[in-house]
């Protein structure tokens, strides 16, 4: 796994934003790999930078007021940073695809569900068969070497082109009409579990409920066949019971498509669940990234470890809660060295000294061969903590 | 004086002059054109109020009056633009410049006049509609009334109603005066409405009325505070509209007559535009006609950038649907609900807070 | 969730309905701001009338105000619609000269959405930059001109500058075809005539461009408005990121959802061109119902009292079905509203 080309290598990448009153940093040298076919987890507090560093990405921020300060982010040997805007919509799509957290804002309110699945299916049939240009030509298998797959998977896997028919067959999908999409549209529909997907194809996002739309929205993504998917918090405005079942069906689907994700959350469970490596962010720093189960066992860091320390875990009354002392700081005012030595148990005077140091690679617990880092001075002595 | 719980009058106001100029240096800050049409209307106020109190400062000759009779020899007839006449002499020897310094009030009044006057009347006509408009209720048929009155009103194009106001009253300042306020006040009747239906089922009011306040005060604090957003927009944009609908209703005859003891721009391009060879004296037409191009784009300018400021607000008000008054559908979809905001929003937000 | 032809029509009958008080109260209020708000009309109305018209219309005038109104009133609805002093009937002026206002008022229009509306993406785009700054100073400017000003300086320069005709419809008084529609580019289609369909668009370039002109500050401001709503929202990301080219995002999927609210202001819209007719028409020499408005009103010193009624309420219910046309669209674009 590790031997091939990662699918995404983001190095030291920082974001700006500029405000009317001036500049602040929303993500600062925030370096991490995905492997091919890993499932990468993001996690932070509200207002940490994981958003931003998702959309940061595929570079979907708004560039006046988000600017991309320094840092490279190479996907699939492309530095993206580098691409000029109007070459983007070409590694999106087929490259990279996203789903997003609000499922009202993020169907397109005015057209039906047919015509947004088709326009995605639409794009990858151009894209694969050449009559527009990708930075990928062709289809990017996923790899489907962990098991054999399961029919309703099977659409992922349909060559698009027989070999050696590509004229002809690019002169027929530019004439593909609508009823020509329905059967691929319909797979999609059933691959994300929407029984009866005939039902909805005429209806307008206003009319169907969050998790279906969510649904839909993975199934758009998904119809692409992207060699990355980011999936900025898609279960985080959903019901609890719906999020239980997106989430199960984003399970099933990882282990089916063996994708790569990169999934951002701020729930930790959610993230244990899904994700097989963790970062962790504070005030737009990483400050933590190893496997998931390392980092849940032995976390190096002590932001992680009051973390995982405050999540309620039985329903037993520890009171009073354990929480972190403090609050998340302004990102305008940051403070001097390490960013969380204010609420930090194991600060020290070097913490609000000097700036926190790169990413160390720590021992590894389990394992797994993904180096598990931490940004913090102190990273041995976490374990000694309560 | 101060009472431990109430500041005082004095303190309050200057608290409200100190958030309202900061708001005011927001509006300017934000957009440079904004701050040329600010810097455009101080310059037409203090003109104003220069020529209504001591005219001779800037005006050099009375209205429409014949300067020829100064001069050896005594006739100073269609002059082009020169020092002694910067806009020129028409051909009765009057001095244009004097005479457009000297029809800046009068436009100018008469923009602020009727742009007042339907704010006072369309406010407080949309203020009732919309507070009581409860069906089946007395309120509710007041409201009825006042609104389907209002969309007769609108449903004529304002200058073919004021014309015809004019053709039936006859002509002069007050009629047209009158003519162009029976146009204008209704749609101010439909934006304070609308902002009053907005606002009173927002949360915070729904919590103040369960908290006991009584409805006087939360129609002064809350709808109020909301309300007069959209309408400081559209008062300024509308002293331009306004200047423009009187001059063209003087253009077209009902107006002032030109020459006059008191001159007026529409009624000195009226005058003009029928004059021998006019394509060679363009002074006549051309220095009216701008000073009503750059009174107008003033006040557009300004209120174009308060509304940039307070845009949703005045959406909401311009949104109803014109036969049945119902407000746009649920506006989720199209603003953003997302439960955590970005960084830069809260960035934002604080900073503007701070500031 | 019917949003089949049937529906639209209820929907568009329910609407229709709630115009009719309306269209009562356009003729009840125009009644009252010529018969009863008038102040000695009889000279004003009949400058160089002779003693015995006067004195008929002192008559008219001093009727019992429901005499007068049921005078009016029928008057109206049999089609009587009265004639002008030199005897000209009004109605069947009025039936010919509405079609070319309405080719005005279209063209108008189609240059304002053609032109206006993505302006308003290009300023939403540029939004704080020099982009956003230059439509700015484009639209406000054209609201700030008096339309008297914009037609003059058209006519008078530009279009000699432009070679471009500046008064009537076509080049010459007679044309060889019959005039079905009064609408002249319509009507040089309708004969097949290409020479005149050409002469007919370049006479109306001119007129309709000044108009446009004018009044494409309320669109351009909308649209840009709405769309920089629109633009943050996750369906605008999601587009760019299934792959769709800049263009597409922009005026397929964010315009789409933003032109719903700029629909509404389209009845603001039309009553600024129809006010805009009146002189434009005079100054261009459009045989519309805005030059018959322009002399019936008194413009050049031949008032018409009968003439006067007619296009107020024509102009009236011209602003009526546009509004109605606006919310109708409103209701189509967006898939939220119920039509049942």
């Amino acid at each position: 796994m590790i031997g091939t080309r990662p699918v995404l290598s983001v190095e030291n990448l920082s974001v700006e934003y500029e405000v009317g009153a001036g500049r602040f940093q929303a993500v600062s040298d925030v370096s991490l790999v995905i492997p091919r076919g890993r499932v990468v987890g993001i996690v932070g507090e509200t207002g940490c930078g994981k958003s931003t560093l998702a959309q940061a990405i595929p570079r979907l921020l708004p560039e006046p007021p988000a600017h991309i300060r320094s840092g490279k982010v190479i996907f699939q040997g492309t530095d993206l940073v580098k691409v000029p805007r109007s070459k983007l919509p070409l590694v999106r799509g087929t490259g990279i695809g996203m789903i997003f957290q609000e499922p009202l804002n993020s169907l397109n309110p005015a057209f039906r569900v047919f015509d947004q699945i088709a326009e995605s299916v639409q794009m990858r049939h151009w894209r694969e068969t050449g009559v527009l240009p990708s930075f990928h030509p062709g289809p990017t298998p996923f790899d489907y070497s962990r098991r054999p797959m399961p029919e309703t998977a099977d659409v992922l896997t349909h060559p698009i082109i027989p070999p050696g028919a590509k004229d002809e067959v690019t002169r027929r999908v530019s004439t593909m009409t609508r009823a020509d999409y329905r059967k691929e549209v319909l797979d999609y529909l059933r691959l994300v579990r929407i029984n009866d997907p005939e039902t909805i194809l005429n209806l307008f996002p206003h009319e169907l409920s969050g998790g279906m739309r969510q649904r839909i929205m993975i199934a758009m993504a998904l119809s692409q066949k992207p060699a990355l998917l980011i999936a900025d918090e898609p279960t985080s405005a959903l019901d609890v019971t719906i999020q239980a079942q997106v989430l199960t069906l984003m399970k099933e689907l990882i282990d089916e498509v063996h994708a790569s994700i990169l999934y951002i959350s701020h729930d930790l469970g959610v993230v244990a669940e899904t994700a097989d490596d963790l970062g962790v962010m504070y005030a737009g720093r990483l400050v933590e990234f190893g496997p998931v189960a390392e980092i849940f066992e032995s976390p190096r860091h002590p932001y992680t470890k009051s973390l995982l320390r405050s999540i309620p875990t039985r329903y037993k009354s520890d009171w009073p809660m354990p929480t972190i002392p403090g609050s998340v700081p302004n990102l305008s005012q940051l403070p001097r060295g390490c960013r969380f030595h204010p609420r930090c148990s194991l600060a020290k005077p070097i913490c609000s000294r000097e700036p926190p140091p790169p990413l160390r690679v720590m021992a590894p617990v389990t394992g797994d061969e993904t180096p598990h880092k931490s940004a913090c001075h102190y990273a041995e002595e976490v374990a000694n903590l309560p | 004086m101060a009472s431990p719980q109430r500041p005082s009058v004095v303190r309050r106001f200057l608290q409200l002059a100190w958030r309202n100029s900061v708001a005011l240096t927001r509006v300017l800050r934000a957009n440079p054109l904004s701050f040329v049409g600010f810097v455009l209307v101080a310059i037409t106020l203090i003109l104003t109020v220069i020529v209504v109190v001591h005219p001779s400062l800037v005006v050099p000759y009375g209205a429409s009056q014949n300067t020829g009779v100064y001069q050896e020899p005594p006739t100073i007839l269609h002059w082009p633009p020169s020092i002694a006449h910067p806009f020129g002499t028409d051909q009765g020897g009057r001095d244009i410049y004097s005479d457009v310094m000297l029809a800046l009030p009068l436009d100018l009044g008469i923009g602020i006049g009727i742009a007042g006057t339907s704010v006072l009347i369309g406010g407080f006509l949309g203020l009732v509609a919309g507070f009581w408009d409860k069906p089946g209720t007395a309120g509710g048929a007041t409201s009825t009334v006042i609104m389907r009155t209002t969309d007769v009103f609108l449903a004529f194009p304002s200058l073919i109603l004021a014309l015809a106001i004019v053709a039936s009253i006859g002509r002069g300042v007050w009629a047209a005066f009158l003519a162009i306020q029976t146009t204008w006040w209704p749609f101010y009747v439909r934006l304070v409405r609308g902002e009053v239906l907005a606002v009173k089922h927002l949360p915070y009011v729904t919590a103040a009325r369960a908290a006991g306040v009584g409805e006087g005060r939360i129609l002064t604090r809350h709808v109020l505070r909301n309300v007069m957003d959209p309408i400081i927009v559209y008062f300024t944009l509308d002293i331009g509209t306004v200047l423009v609908t009187f001059s063209t209703i003087s253009f077209v005859g009902a107006g002032i007559p030109f020459p006059g003891p008191v001159p007026e721009w529409g009624s000195m391009m009226s005058f003009y535009q029928g004059a021998y060879l006019l394509s060679q004296y363009w002074w006549y037409i051309t220095f009216p006609a701008l000073a009503i191009f750059m009174t107008a784009l003033a006040y557009s300018l300004l209120g174009d950038g308060l509304r940039d400021v307070l845009d949703p607000r005045t959406r909401r008000a311009l949104t109803q649907s014109v036969t049945t008054h119902e407000p746009p559908p649920e506006e989720p979809p199209l603003q953003a609900a997302t439960t955590e905001t970005s960084e830069e929003e809260e960035a934002v937000e604080e900073t503007e807070m701070r500031s | 969730m019917g949003r089949n032809l049937e529906d639209l029509l209820i929907f568009i009958g329910k609407r229709f309905l709630e115009l009719l008080p309306v269209l009562l109260g356009v003729i009840v209020l125009t009644f009252l701001v010529t018969h009863v708000a008038a102040i000695n009309p009889c000279p004003r109305w009949y400058p160089k009338g002779s003693p015995a018209v006067i004195a008929h219309c002192k008559a008219q005038f001093a009727l019992p105000l429901y005499t007068q109104f049921w005078n009016y009133f029928s008057q109206l609805l049999s089609g009587n619609w009265g004639a002008s002093q030199l005897g000209v009937p009004v109605l069947p002026v009025i039936s010919s000269a509405v079609p070319a206002t309405l080719e005005l008022v279209l063209a108008s229009m189609l240059l304002m959405v053609v032109i206006g509306i993505p302006l308003g993406v290009i300023a939403a785009q540029y939004s704080g930059r020099w982009g956003d700054h230059l439509v700015r100073i484009l639209y406000l400017s054209g609201w700030s001109v008096p339309t008297y000003v914009g037609a003059v300086i058209a006519a008078v320069f530009l279009g000699p500058y432009l070679g471009l005709p500046t008064s009537h419809e076509y080049s010459t008084t007679s044309v060889p075809f019959p005039q079905y529609t009064h609408m002249s580019v319509l009507d040089a289609i309708i004969a097949g005539n290409f020479p005149y369909t050409i002469d007919a668009i370049n006479h109306l370039i001119l007129p309709a461009s000044v108009l446009a002109f004018i009044n494409m500050g309320i669109a351009t401001r909308m649209t840009r408005a709405t769309m920089l709503e629109v633009l943050p929202l996750d369906y605008v990301k999601a587009a760019r990121m299934k792959g769709l080219s800049n263009f597409i995002v922009l005026y397929k999927h964010a315009l789409r959802n933003a032109l719903i609210a700029t629909v509404t202001v389209l009845g603001l819209t039309a009553g600024g061109l129809l006010s805009g007719t009146v002189v434009i028409e005079e100054v261009f020499a459009w045989p519309g119902i805005g030059a018959y408005a322009f002399a019936s009103l008194g413009g050049g010193g031949q008032p018409n009292f009968d003439g006067a009624i007619a296009v107020t309420i024509v102009f009236a219910i011209g602003v009526v079905i546009a509004n109605l046309i606006s919310d109708v669209l409103y209701g189509v674009l967006d898939p939220r509203v119920e039509w049942r």
